[in-house]
């Protein structure tokens, strides 16, 4: 029998907020441990949580970047489990009343189709605090960090839309790509602040049934979710075969041997609402004003970058799939250099370089200001390709404006026809059999030669001009 | 220094507060209020040696208008009942003025009518419950005991009232609680309810109707009338109560304060004694029913809000109709400070929990629902933010 999987996915994604999602405290869960605590996040008697307005913005922004309606009202849950990260006993969620329903991303499906991915819903919930297992000598001891305690987080979850690996790990790249538009979270699973986790289920192929789910977690790249899936729905397939049935747990993915293993039983715990959290009520004034704050869209960009510059659609998605990229290419276009020409520079040289530096467009030296002044000199012909290259690279180093640079290295391009040709002509009586060859129709003479006069120039003719005046002489 | 009232006193407290609205007002606060620097085990092993780091909202309020802070009294445990409180005592054997007693059910109501004082339970949420070490989020207030309606109001006055920092706060017009004859005379119709006058012995309905004809005489209409399932306050407050009660103890865990087991194989074992030694009776068992809910039958805590609901509906709806209700405060025969189980602790505050579960004021009057052996207090209830207006109309029955 051939089988289709059913997957659907949940992503928790830690908001870039100043500070916790109940108190004061700063969002730095990475600091020295148990720094970032207060009464309310430690959750001392007597401490009473204060909503943060600022985790409310950020998550909202999400839901509209993720194409969601936010709900008029919602409410905060108690999901009440006894473990020791959560010392209270339960953890704040939006579980009956979440923040924003009814969402949707487009992805490109495995036939090269357009395919829209649904979102059930959004909800907001706090994170727990962190377990570090220890010995102390011989004896094996549990410490707690609460510095991740009460840090904001948002949980997505999608409709069970997803067919393959492929759309999985698509959502996931689109859902970042979205998420980091409007600002509000870094999206890094590598470094924990967005963890997937997937339900899988499968079926025999063109039924539409609903079968038992697993849960797989602790994949942390894109890759591994690809790759968790792919053992998943295999591991699935082989216990119907074997006639064993599935039942709903949790399996955690082992990158190292690359198999998912089974955990526990999936968490199936009572979601009481809070009474001392207030329900959050949205104004339609306010929506508006979060609505105004949404930047343009990746989707929407390439289509104007296509029709604005002239990009071809390959170029334009590229262009626009990050914000900073976006925004650094239109500013480097903005200065007069033809869109073409700054993307081809952008993704051949610019983003190598900043890679091989383990810089960000964030927070190079090398801002939109500068490469557009080295793009121009090569436009204009004062450099050739090859000086670009090395200005470039000079540019990441020195804090100088790329014509200074030209300048000390004394690249500057001879375009000076008349030098050139005296120039030319030396050449062409050093090598009279290159000459004989290129009559005879050997196109590759015409290489060596203007090979040779830009070696002969130190580099600097211009090679077009040089090409130009072999032609002449030449006589063809 | 812990004696038969108080379980601790500053060793040398100050004679006198700073200048104020309650100059040299003394006022004896449960071991539940946060007082900075002072114990704050609010009865529970769960908090042994627990010490508040901050002060509560209302205490700092206390402090600025110049209340002095007496000590903090016996309680019971988490404030579950009355069983073991000292607070009302502190003021009826004039170690105080005034008392702050946590009401969640009736405790401070029950407290003063037990000891012939004046106790009122606000309008839920028009004070900060910041630092209050509490159990029952949606019922619990801040009751305030005194020999007199013009100290409640004097208290009142400098405790209710906004609390940026307690962002559980409804957003509600703090009334005035300077105390006039035209506050008091806009209580004028005051119903008697039959559904609780069924749920009363022979005894006690003797006792009540004398109390009530004491009214009349203060010339306040009485109004019998009748309001669906009273009988359900109880059964949504055991359901609800107990629900967020097994929420809020689910911070004692014995790591970070309070008890923790000595002897134990590894951490799950240490969580599971450690709670199972920190909690007594009833607390014990009200936590088990609470978790019963939330676990094995949410069915029945959903339907339990539903009906909180419905019984709020028609609250206001008979609020609509009458300017306040007149009930009892506690029962003959069923003695809250020695109720040792759920059922015992629900039995004796059987008349209180109607103003809980809808958050509605009640003031309990000494004096008036006597035979001079027993008084089981008179309790008004009133609508919503009418709190001054209970005092001001209690106040006509002294003289």
């Amino acid at each position: 029998m051939e089988y289709e999987s059913v997957i659907g996915l949940e992503i928790h994604v830690e908001l870039n907020c100043a500070t916790k999602m109940f108190c004061d405290c700063p969002n730095r869960p990475g600091d020295e441990p148990n720094r970032n605590t207060c009464p309310i996040c430690l959750w001392f008697p007597g401490a009473i949580p204060k909503f943060s307005g600022e985790a409310l913005e950020k998550a909202s922004m999400i839901c509209l970047g993720l194409n969601c309606q936010i709900q008029e009202r919602s409410a905060f849950d108690q999901k009440v489990y006894y473990y020791p990260d959560l010392p209270k006993g339960f953890q704040l969620s939006q579980a009956h009343k979440p923040l924003a329903r009814n969402g949707w991303l487009d992805i490109t499906g495995e036939d090269g189709k357009p395919k829209k991915l649904r979102i059930h819903h959004i909800h907001m919930e706090e994170d727990v605090a962190k377990l570090v297992h220890e010995m102390e000598g011989r004896t094996p001891i549990s410490l707690v960090d609460f510095n991740r305690a009460g840090v904001p987080l948002v949980e997505i979850v999608t409709e069970p839309d997803m067919r393959s690996p492929h759309d999985a790990m698509e959502f996931i790249r689109a859902l970042r790509t979205q998420i980091r538009y409007v600002g509000s979270a870094d999206c890094s699973m590598e470094s924990g602040t967005m963890r997937v986790d997937a339900n899988i289920s499968i079926r025999p192929k063109g039924t539409d049934q609903m079968n038992t789910k697993v849960e797989v977690k602790n994949m942390n790249s894109i890759r591994h979710l690809g790759d968790a899936i792919t053992y998943e729905i295999q591991r699935q397939i082989a216990c119907l075969q074997g006639g064993e049935p599935i039942v709903l747990h949790t399996r955690l993915w082992d990158p190292e041997k690359k198999v998912t293993t089974a955990m526990r039983g999936k968490f199936s715990g009572p979601c009481v609402p809070d009474p001392a959290v207030a329900q959050i009520l949205v104004s339609q004034a306010w929506l508006n004003e979060m609505q105004a704050r949404l930047p343009e869209m990746p989707a929407r960009k390439a289509e104007r970058f296509i029709r604005q510059f002239g990009l071809t659609r390959e170029e334009a998605v590229m262009m626009s799939a990050e914000r900073d990229l976006s925004e650094y290419a239109e500013a480097v276009i903005n200065q007069g250099i033809k869109p073409k020409t700054a993307t081809h520079w952008l993704a051949t040289q610019f983003l190598p370089a900043l890679r091989e530096r383990r810089q960000t467009i964030a927070d190079t030296t090398v801002k939109p200001d500068r490469f557009a002044g080295l793009l121009s000199m090569l436009e204009r012909d004062e450099i050739n390709a090859n000086a670009a290259r090395e200005i470039l690279n000079q540019l990441f180093e020195r804090d100088e404006s790329p014509a200074a640079l030209v300048e000390k290295a004394g690249v500057r391009q001879i375009s000076d026809a008349t030098a050139l040709e005296g120039l030319v002509e030396k050449i062409l009586e050093a090598n009279p059999s290159a000459v004989a060859d290129f009559r005879n129709g050997v196109a590759k003479a015409m290489g060596f030669l203007i090979g040779q006069a830009m070696q002969a120039s130190g580099g600097k003719a211009n090679p077009k001009l040089i090409r130009e005046i072999l032609t002449n002489k030449m006589g063809v | 220094m812990p004696s038969d009232v108080f379980s601790y006193r500053e060793p040398s407290p100050s004679s006198r507060g700073k200048d104020g609205a309650l100059s040299r007002m003394k006022v004896a606060l449960q071991p539940n209020i946060s007082v900075h620097g002072w114990p704050a085990e609010a009865g529970s092993m769960a908090l042994k040696r627990f010490v508040a780091l901050e002060d509560a909202t209302v205490v700092e309020r206390l402090r600025g208008a110049g209340a002095i802070l007496a000590g903090s009294t016996h309680m019971s445990e988490l404030g579950f009942g009355l069983a073991g409180d000292s607070t009302a005592s502190a003021v009826s054997g004039d170690h105080a003025d005034c008392a702050l007693i946590t009401d969640s059910m009736g405790e401070a109501r029950v407290a003063a009518s037990m000891t012939g004082l004046w106790a009122l339970k606000p309008t839920y949420g028009i004070v900060s419950r910041l630092g209050l070490i509490g159990l029952v989020p949606s019922m619990e207030c801040y009751g305030v005991v005194a020999t007199q309606p013009r100290d409640i109001a004097s208290v009142m006055k400098v405790i209710a009232g906004r609390d940026v920092n307690d962002f559980s706060m409804p957003d509600l017009a703090i009334p005035d609680f300077h105390l006039d004859g035209e506050k008091g005379s806009a209580v004028k119709t005051i119903a008697v309810l039959k559904d609780c006058l069924e749920l009363l012995s022979a005894d006690e309905a003797e006792l009540f109707h004398s109390g009530l004809s004491r009214l009349e005489k203060a010339g306040f209409n009485l109004q019998e009338t009748s309001v669906a399932d009273f009988g359900l306050f109880r059964t949504v407050h055991q359901v609800v109560g107990s629900v967020e009660a097994s929420s809020s103890a689910g911070k004692y865990d014995g790591v970070r304060y309070g008890h923790r087991a000595s002897t134990a194989k590894n951490w799950n074992e240490m969580y599971l004694k450690s709670r199972a030694e920190s909690f007594g009776m009833p607390v014990k068992a009200y936590l088990f029913q609470g978790a019963y809910f939330q676990f094995e039958n949410f069915d029945a805590f959903e339907d339990a809000c539903r009906i909180r609901a419905r019984l709020l509906k028609a609250a206001d709806d008979l609020m609509a109709r009458v300017d306040a209700v007149a009930l009892p405060t506690r029962r003959k025969g069923y003695p809250a400070e020695k109720a040792g189980t759920v059922s015992q602790v629900y039995d004796a505050f059987l008349l209180t929990l109607a103003a809980s579960v809808t958050g509605l004021p009640a003031l309990q009057i000494p004096g008036v629902v006597t035979d001079g052996r027993f008084d089981s207090g008179l309790q008004l209830v009133g609508r919503q933010l009418s709190d001054p207006h209970l005092l001001s109309a209690g106040a006509r029955l002294l003289y």
